[in-house]
């Protein structure tokens, strides 16, 4: 087992993390200005349509289009350094703060969908190993299996049809009623998205849990335990469960992208003012600037997470380790 | 464990005649005759649908299920029953090719990560991980733009695409298992190709942990197309599926015409469901030793 220096071990993640993200901002730069479509569209509006051929490349000087793209993606690095990140050609404003108005509602109905989805995922897998193969366990089992085949969409237009067009006791869409709205105002427009994440995604993190606490279960320890004079209760819940724990931390990283991505289909039928609706709207309309960050913010997330996942997992199984593969001949 | 002492030279008694199970047992039979059904009656469906789903009768429009129209009629004055029937053909191809190109696509880079020397191997993983790292929906935004307006074979190019890597990641490490066998070396030092060893050495030994993926990759992706028609970023309107006829439920809602919403989607559900149940018996349920709780 070779030692390393923990200094030496975090800088060659960081160094992993700023090269993943550099790569993932020049394959986004480029996708984006090589997909057709015409920006100074998203910045005049239909004005840009009208334009003579003079007009249009003093805009394009202006907003700096007529480079070649190596040069654009060098002058964009450059003030990206400095933290300006450009402006919105949509919006007209920094697309920081752009960002900044709309993340606090994405991050409210991830964050909670989040918390929600763990707890519940892990009570749900509990239960299930506890009734291991009785009614409940199988009665969990199926509806999970029938829950996670609805699309998320569908599932948020029946919960609309149902509780907002028939019942009339939720509102079908926004964030807030405009102008006024407290905490109850807010948390009654939540309330459809977030059942919808919840229910897209608890299943099948319950599911893992329930899998790896049905092997956990099966251990010898648990039969040292028992011997000993522990009660089943008191094994499953002190023991099994921390059994599981590095699995469940690790697919706690996992799951932010799956989420966020959720979160992002969800906001467009709700018509949810957050990140997911921006996203779309900037990659549809060519709203470069905008689009890079937000390409750089969710996907900086998610590759921050998959090396999280990593380092859990290196931490709890030494054969993971990417330094020394497993080699074939000495399986198992 | 639990050995039990055996008794040299004593008999061992005979096993008892093991009763013959009956053939659907732990089949999913019931899911299997309905996605059966379900496929049959979108393939010749031009044998029993009343109408022509593409033809819209300006007079009924939205109406809710009769005796002329099954299943009703959506806003356009379009028969929903004929609808499903025809555009089921749609939604179920799409998960078929789709499927298609993304396991040819994770199989040959699965393989050639798994057989190139380490360094390669960590780069090529590393740009997967790029590559998952962009939202999948920005992908797709991104891809439908550079195919330009969506048909059946691009629709089902960008879910291919984006949906590939999972299976090349067990495909990857399967690979990296099997590559120093003893066959797979006998055939390389024979001068055998990627390709061959591919097809005849490595192919049959990673097919079974992939099959269960690659059904349940089935089911993602006409879920996509569903999800994608929805939003605006798949198939037109005139271009009848699942996901098309459920991107008229907006103008569905403010109306209540709930047969337009519930109708399709429930033919979408459980046909994912079949599928799904499918996957899951594929997958099997591995060692079930006794709980120790």
């Amino acid at each position: 087992m070779r030692q390393k220096s923990p200094f030496l071990y975090c800088g060659k993640k960081l160094l992993s993390f700023l090269l993943s993200v550099f790569l993932l901002s020049v394959a986004v730069f480029y996708a984006a200005r090589l997909a057709p479509g015409d920006p100074l569209v998203s910045y005049y509006g239909d004005r840009a349509e009208k334009m003579t051929s003079q007009e249009r490349a003093w805009a394009e000087a202006r907003l700096g289009l007529d480079q070649p793209i190596y040069v654009q993606y060098a002058r964009w690095l450059e003030n990206a350094a400095r933290g300006d990140f450009g402006i919105s050609y949509k919006y007209k404003m920094d697309v920081a703060e752009v960002i900044a108005a709309r993340l606090p509602n994405t991050l409210i109905l991830g964050g909670i969908s989040f918390v929600l989805i763990f707890t519940g995922a892990l009570v749900l897998g509990a239960l299930c190993v506890w009734n291991e193969g009785k009614w409940l366990d199988r009665f969990i089992c199926k509806v999970g299996t029938v829950v996670s085949c609805i699309p998320e969409f569908w599932l948020s237009l029946v919960l609309i049809l149902v509780f907002a067009v028939l019942l009339r006791w939720l509102p079908s869409s926004g964030a807030y009623t405009i102008g006024g709205g407290g905490v109850a105002d807010r948390a009654a427009h939540l309330a459809l998205p977030l059942a919808v994440a919840v229910a897209g995604h608890l299943w099948y993190y319950a599911y893992m849990i329930r899998n790896k606490l049905l092997e956990e279960v099966r251990a010898d320890y648990v039969l040292l335990a028992k011997s000993k004079g522990l009660g089943s209760r008191a094994v499953l819940l002190r023991h099994c469960l921390r059994g599981v724990m590095p699995t469940y931390l690790s697919l706690m990283a996992i799951s932010v992208p799956h989420i966020l991505g959720g979160t992002y289909i969800i906001e467009t039928v709700f018509s949810y003012p957050g990140i997911g609706t921006l996203s779309y709207e900037s990659a549809r309309y060519q709203d470069y600037n905008l689009l890079m960050l937000l390409c750089l913010l969710s996907g900086g997330l998610v590759i921050f997470c998959n090396i999280l996942a990593q380092m859990i997992n290196e931490r709890i199984d030494p054969r993971m380790r990417s330094e020394e593969p497993p080699e074939v001949s000495d399986r198992e | 464990m639990n050995d039990q002492f055996i008794l040299v030279g004593a008999r061992t008694p005979l096993p008892p005649p093991a009763k013959k199970e009956p053939w659907y047992r732990g089949k999913p039979v019931v899911s299997m005759a309905i996605l059966a059904a379900v496929a049959l009656g979108c393939l010749c469906c031009e044998l029993f649908i009343p109408k022509d789903p593409a033809y819209m009768d300006l007079f009924h429009g939205s109406e809710a299920p009769n005796a002329e129209f099954w299943f009703g009629t959506d806003t356009m004055g379009r028969d929903i029953f004929s609808m499903i029937w025809y555009g089921g053909r749609v939604s179920l191809l799409i998960g078929f090719l789709s499927t298609a190109i993304s396991t040819v696509l994770a199989i040959l880079f699965g393989a050639a990560s798994g057989l190139a020397p380490r360094w390669l191997d960590a780069l090529l993983m590393r740009l997967t991980e790029i590559f998952l790292s962009i939202p999948s929906l920005l992908l797709i935004v991104l891809l439908q733009s550079i195919l330009g307006k969506a048909s059946v074979v691009s629709l089902s190019l960008v879910i291919g695409v984006t949906g590939w890597t999972s299976v090349a990641k067990v495909v990857r490490s399967e690979v990296r298992q099997l590559r120093s066998s003893e066959y797979v070396l006998a055939s390389r030092c024979m001068g055998a190709g990627f390709f061959h060893i591919l097809r005849r050495h490595l192919a049959p030994n990673f097919f079974s942990s992939i099959l269960f993926m690659v059904v349940m990759n089935v089911r993602s992706a006409i879920a996509a197309e569903s999800t994608l028609s929805f939003i605006g970023l798949g198939l037109p309107l005139e271009v009848i599926s699942w996901g098309s006829m459920l991107s008229l439920s907006e103008k569905a809602l403010l109306s209540g015409a709930w047969w337009i919403i519930l109708i399709p989607g429930a033919f979408l559900v459980v046909t994912l469901l079949c599928v799904t149940e499918i996957g899951n018996w594929l997958r099997g349920e591995g060692d079930r030793r006794a709980s120790n709780l």
